[in-house]
């Protein structure tokens, strides 16, 4: 039972997890992003082309990204570097308050903890030399404070200024990675999207919608992949319950047939089962999340995790947030423990109306 | 000669630039604004007469600090342009979770884009799950209101009912249905009306109790 | 006062175990039931608790007719007038000796300060008091019956019923078990023994036997 129970909340607990994750995801992504492709391979964007999409009217705001990937050799790791003007906004308020923290008059970075550690332990404590399109080096200062929670699904992070940025990927002076586009009135969203796919022709244009559409799929309840996991757990309480409800063994009910001989009504056998069910059934419940909870966010997930992720093309590598929907804690509990009762009542009930007489023969 | 032509010349160079106001409003004005409340607050445009001269002091007498190209012109603009900005401010219209449409009375936070509200003396004020019910008790209400605010189409900005522009007929529903749609400018309600296949576009004191009910 | 008029009992599988057999027990007696395994002395035993009822007849037990209480008042008229002696002792292994004892009281849900004394006095009158914390299980079989008996006198019971309380039981304990009855007769109660012990046919103390042979009195 105890087994059945971690299992079951392990499953919901990581999905819990990442669906929070994921949420916060998919609040802090803009609207539309568009970005240029050639032969339907991506290719960088011309940053003009913003101010031709706030000509349209839903479009409140149009601001090019620069971001990418720089491969780290000596540490065989892989950076995310997010460029970022001093007077920009992004859509995602953690961008932003790393943005406040840049200096931008020197040349300087914020790095995540886990960066910094690598880049640490390669002896690069102060500076970190960036090697360029063209084999020069960029030298760029690493500032002392760090970026507090990777929170984003991004380990390896660092946020500079965008010119230092444009640099290290070699973009030319008007070059950009996307561009956000904000769209003020929800409805207007697709739209919107439609005028800057005319306007541009052979751009990839992704709309906020998709990714929640794509979220609902995955962690809606009523969707295929969790729906499976809740029939084989359903199915597996109902044999548990099966079994109890098929009858005690013998030794139970000569137990309550004693019981009935020395006086017990069948409401006293009752009340007595019943407080042993809600002790067991709770105890096991609350061991079983506990296990789950210690799997989950200690262990990480494990190989379950590996069920959710494998079926994402969008989540990497990441720890587990501490998560507590207590949504999910009810339904484990409504699942688990009013069951168990009826499993270990109704046998007893059965076991207890039978003539007492019958029993002890 | 030669004086002349440089003159001219010079004038070219940092001559008021040509940008769309769309671009300006979305996007130079707000980074401007910026730069000015984090940089150099207390710079103003009094001193200068024209709109090259305070460029030129940016850029070259670096008097906020050493800002790139871009970000000089955005200064510039929103210094230059400030009293052109938006004289009243209307606070954004917020709803709380009971709060209901004072005609129909369905729950509002669900529509938060559609809300539209009346106000009276004493802070009484009604809200609308859209501005046909809104227009429903208008007519029937009108003594005494303050203001009447709606929220326009493609920026969400609050703006004075009576100054907006109104589309009916297109292919956007509210929650209520067929709707009224507002805008602040007759710009933006004319694209909406060619894009959302919108049938008639009008102004406040145009809208009648009859076309309104005709609506649902 | 125990009746039982005219009592047949007939069970689901066809077998007659009692055919009209009517009886009369006083206050305060000794009865013993003479009779062979099989005879249905047990059975009596049994109607007479309100664990079986009559297939027809009656039984009434100090102006109640039982024969015809629902379970749950059945239940509760053990609980309340009834000590039975099983011959299997039928003590719940798992528990420990004052568990077992004070289970028919426990529905009642009393008070410590009431159960600990009732405790005490039959522990010790039935000198296992040392045993008190001790699994069932653990005990010998002698032990194990007195740990019976105590549980059949918790609640003051105005009838004993024993059901062949000697069968394991050497010649000692067996008499250690009659003074035991016999103290019980002593504070006015009814005590039927069903058994087939030659040690109980002449007793002073039983004040009659009754010889049940094939369901019928003889």
């Amino acid at each position: 039972m105890t087994l059945l129970v971690a299992l079951v909340a392990t499953t919901l607990f990581i999905a819990d997890s990442m669906k929070a994750e994921y949420k916060q995801d998919i609040q802090t992504a803009p609207d539309i992003v568009v970005s240029a492709q050639k032969a339907l391979r991506y290719k960088t964007i011309d940053e003009t082309q913003a101010a031709r999409f706030l000509e349209i009217d839903g479009v409140s705001n149009a601001i090019p990204r620069v971001w990418g990937e720089y491969y780290f050799a000596k540490g065989n790791v892989r950076f995310k570097i997010v460029g970022l003007d001093e007077f920009e906004n992004s859509t995602n308020s953690t961008l932003n308050r790393l943005r406040d923290r840049l200096s931008y008059d020197t040349n300087m970075m914020l790095l995540s903890p886990k960066v910094k550690a690598i880049l640490n332990k390669n002896y690069y404590k102060d500076y970190f030399n960036f090697i360029l399109q063209d084999g020069t080096l960029l030298r760029v200062n690493i500032s002392q404070k760090s970026i507090a929670i990777p929170s984003i699904r991004d380990e390896y992070l660092i946020v500079m200024p965008k010119e230092l940025a444009r640099k290290i990927f070699a973009y030319a002076d008007n070059e950009a990675t996307d561009i956000a586009v904000s769209v003020k009135n929800s409805e207007e969203i697709a739209f919107s999207a439609r005028k800057i796919a005319a306007l541009l022709g052979n751009a990839k244009i992704s709309i906020k919608d998709d990714l929640i559409v794509e979220y609902e799929q995955m962690y809606n309840y009523r969707s295929g992949f969790f729906l499976t996991i809740f029939i084989i757990t359903f199915f597996t309480f109902f044999v548990i319950i099966y079994d109890r409800l098929s009858g005690l063994n013998s030794e139970q009910k000569r137990e309550i047939g004693i019981l009935k001989a020395i006086g017990w009504r069948v409401e006293d056998v009752l009340k007595t089962k019943l407080y042993e069910g809600l002790i067991i059934s709770l105890f096991s419940y609350s061991l079983g999340i506990i296990l789950a909870m210690v799997y989950t966010f200690i262990f990480n997930g494990g190989i379950l995790k590996n069920i959710f992720l494998s079926s994402s093309r969008l989540l990497e590598h990441v720890p587990l947030q501490f998560h507590l929907d207590y949504a999910t804690l009810a339904l484990l509990f409504l699942i688990s423990v009013p069951l168990y009762i009826c499993a270990t009542i109704i046998p007893s009930w059965i076991a207890a109306t039978v003539d007492a007489d019958e029993v002890m023969r | 000669m030669k004086l002349i032509t440089l003159l001219l010349i010079s004038l070219q160079l940092f001559a008021y630039p040509q940008i769309s106001e769309s671009i300006k409003e979305k996007q130079l004005y707000p980074m401007g604004k910026k730069i000015h409340t984090k940089k150099c607050p207390s710079l103003t445009k009094d001193s200068y007469q024209t709109y090259d001269a305070l460029l030129l002091d940016i850029e070259q007498r670096s008097i906020c600090g050493t800002l790139s190209k871009k970000h000089s012109e955005a200064l510039a603009l929103y210094l230059w342009d400030k009293e052109k900005a938006h004289s009243t401010h209307y606070k954004k219209i917020t709803v709380t979770k009971d709060e209901k449409c004072q005609v129909c009375g369905m729950y509002l936070h669900y529509y938060p884009t559609w809300v539209s509200q009346i106000n009276y003396p004493n802070a009484e004020s009604y809200k609308f799950d859209g501005i046909k019910d809104m227009m429903k008790f208008y007519f029937n209400n009108e003594e005494g209101i303050v203001d009447i605010l709606v929220q326009d189409y493609y920026t969400l900005e609050t703006i004075n009912a009576r100054e907006a522009y109104y589309v009916t007929g297109s292919d956007v529903l509210g929650p209520m249905g067929n709707e009224l749609i507002a805008f602040k400018d007759a710009k933006s309600a004319k694209t909406f009306l060619l894009e959302h296949n919108g049938k008639h576009l009008y102004r406040f004191d145009a809208l009648s109790e009859k076309m309104v009910r005709a609506l649902d | 006062m125990i009746e039982l008029k005219n009592v047949v009992k007939k069970y689901a599988n066809g077998v007659v175990a009692i055919e009209d057999l009517s009886l009369k027990l006083n206050r305060g007696e000794l009865i013993v039931l003479k009779g062979v395994s099989g005879s249905g002395k047990s059975t009596i035993l049994s109607l007479i608790a309100g664990l079986s009822k009559p297939s027809s007849g009656d039984i009434v037990v100090d102006d109640k007719h039982i024969s015809k209480l629902p379970d749950h008042f059945a239940a509760a008229f053990r609980r309340d007038n009834i000590g039975f002696i099983f011959q299997k002792y039928n003590l719940i292994s798992s528990l420990s000796v004052a568990e077992n004892i004070l289970l028919p009281l426990y529905p009642l849900n009393l008070p410590k300060e009431e159960l600990e004394p009732r405790l005490q006095e039959v522990l010790n009158s039935l000198s296992i008091e040392d045993k008190r914390d001790r699994k069932v299980k653990d005990l010998s079989g002698g032990e194990q019956q007195r740990v019976a008996i105590a549980r059949a006198s918790i609640n003051n019971p105005n009838i004993i019923l024993a059901d062949e309380p000697t069968a394991n039981l050497d010649e000692k304990l067996s008499l250690a078990f009659i003074k035991m009855l016999e103290g019980l007769k002593a504070s006015n109660r009814t005590v039927v023994v069903a058994t087939h012990d030659p040690l109980f046919f002449d007793l002073e103390s039983v004040d009659r036997v009754i010889e049940i042979r094939d369901g019928k009195v003889v």
